[in-house]
């Protein structure tokens, strides 16, 4: 039974790190570079959207943070019923989280493309932002 | 071993662990380390093992999860951090599953080969699991709903992610397993005022830091 694991645990962790090594290839390789956010299907340099966005300074457990509205964002690219819909906001990375109305209206967008949200958990604060989905 | 003494270790090192990601954690965060990797690959890793090489009980590592996400959960120095809490007692969990078969005079991992093996594994699936499991459960708690292709989309950055903790971990638990010669046994006088003596320490100075702060 030792044998076993003495020949089996050191290609388990050679595999492991096979993976981390080509996940980590994988992340790089896919990474979408571009300097506009997609909000609704319409593309928006961050420049623009700073210029017809509304400023909001929000509290969190981080500091202060100053960024333009996400709720004012949503509005103005003409999404209709915004409490009905969900929200996916993608990082250039491949990370992606989901929020409710509830959340995304409390957020806001900085000039460094990260969103923050002051009552959720850090796992929704997506950095280097390319895309707000509404469905 | 009685209960209560096994309940003052698991205490004492749930207590630490959960001091070392609130102060030392949020240290690093702040110089731009990449923290989550160091906190799981040295300081996790570290405490588990040398937990699981004292006490020899089975259940203890697990426990310390939840005394270490509790101190995290409740961590007023910077607010409530659910994702971190969560991630925290996962790890406690899955290496008390990861290491179920592993006899607790760690007899298996008498040659370098496997204890850096078994530091890779523990690391990586420690991290990733802590990972995935704050995927998941975080946005159910937040009330905001699991999304599967949230999790899919995310899988390639959180296996990549698990790199640098499992090659900490490849350093640190051989490291760990040469203290094993040391005795860290207290005598039973000594045992429960330092036991109790430590965790109230860690557990004060993190609300003393936030004291101090505000």
């Amino acid at each position: 039974m030792i044998m076993g694991k003495e020949k089996i645990l050191p290609i388990i962790a050679m595999t492991v790190l096979l993976i981390g090594i080509f996940s980590t290839i994988y992340v790089h390789a896919n990474q979408i570079e571009k300097n506009s956010i997609k909000i609704n299907g319409q593309e928006f340099t961050l420049d623009q959207l700073f210029s017809i966005g509304v400023m909001r300074v929000i509290e969190t457990d981080e500091g202060e943070k100053t960024g333009v509205a996400l709720d004012d964002l949503i509005t103005m690219v003409g999404v209709g019923c915004t409490q009905c819909q969900e929200y996916t906001i993608k990082a250039k990375d491949g990370y992606q989280q989901t929020v409710n109305w509830e959340i995304l209206q409390t957020g806001i967008l900085t000039d460094y493309g990260r969103v923050y949200f002051p009552d959720a958990a850090h796992t929704f604060w997506v950095r280097n932002v390319i895309e707000i989905e509404v469905k | 071993m009685n209960n209560v003494k096994l309940l003052a270790g698991i205490l004492v090192f749930g207590s630490l662990w959960g001091f070392s990601e609130c102060i030392i954690g949020s240290s690093l965060h702040e110089t731009g380390l990449p923290t989550g990797a160091i906190m799981t690959g040295f300081f996790a890793i570290t405490f588990l093992v040398i937990s699981r090489m004292t006490y020899h009980q089975p259940g203890m590592q697990l426990g310390m999860g939840v005394v270490a996400g509790a101190l995290r959960l409740f961590n007023p120095f910077v607010g409530c951090h659910l994702c971190s809490a969560l991630a925290i007692m996962a790890e406690g969990a899955i290496f008390e599953v990861f290491w179920y078969k592993i006899s607790f005079d760690f007899r298996e991992l008498k040659t370098l080969t496997m204890q850096i093996s078994m530091g890779i594994l523990s690391a990586y699936f420690v991290y990733i699991g802590g990972y995935i499991v704050t995927q998941i459960l975080t946005p159910i708690i937040s009330g905001s709903g699991f999304f599967v292709e949230n999790l899919t989309a995310v899988m390639p950055n959180i296996l990549s992610s698990g790199l640098l903790p499992a090659l900490i971990g490849a350093v640190v638990l051989p490291a760990v397993l040469l203290t094993k010669k040391i005795d860290l046994r207290l005598k039973d006088h000594l045992y429960y005022p330092t036991t109790i003596g430590v965790s109230a320490f860690c557990w004060l100075f993190v609300v003393g830091n936030w004291l101090l702060l505000t």
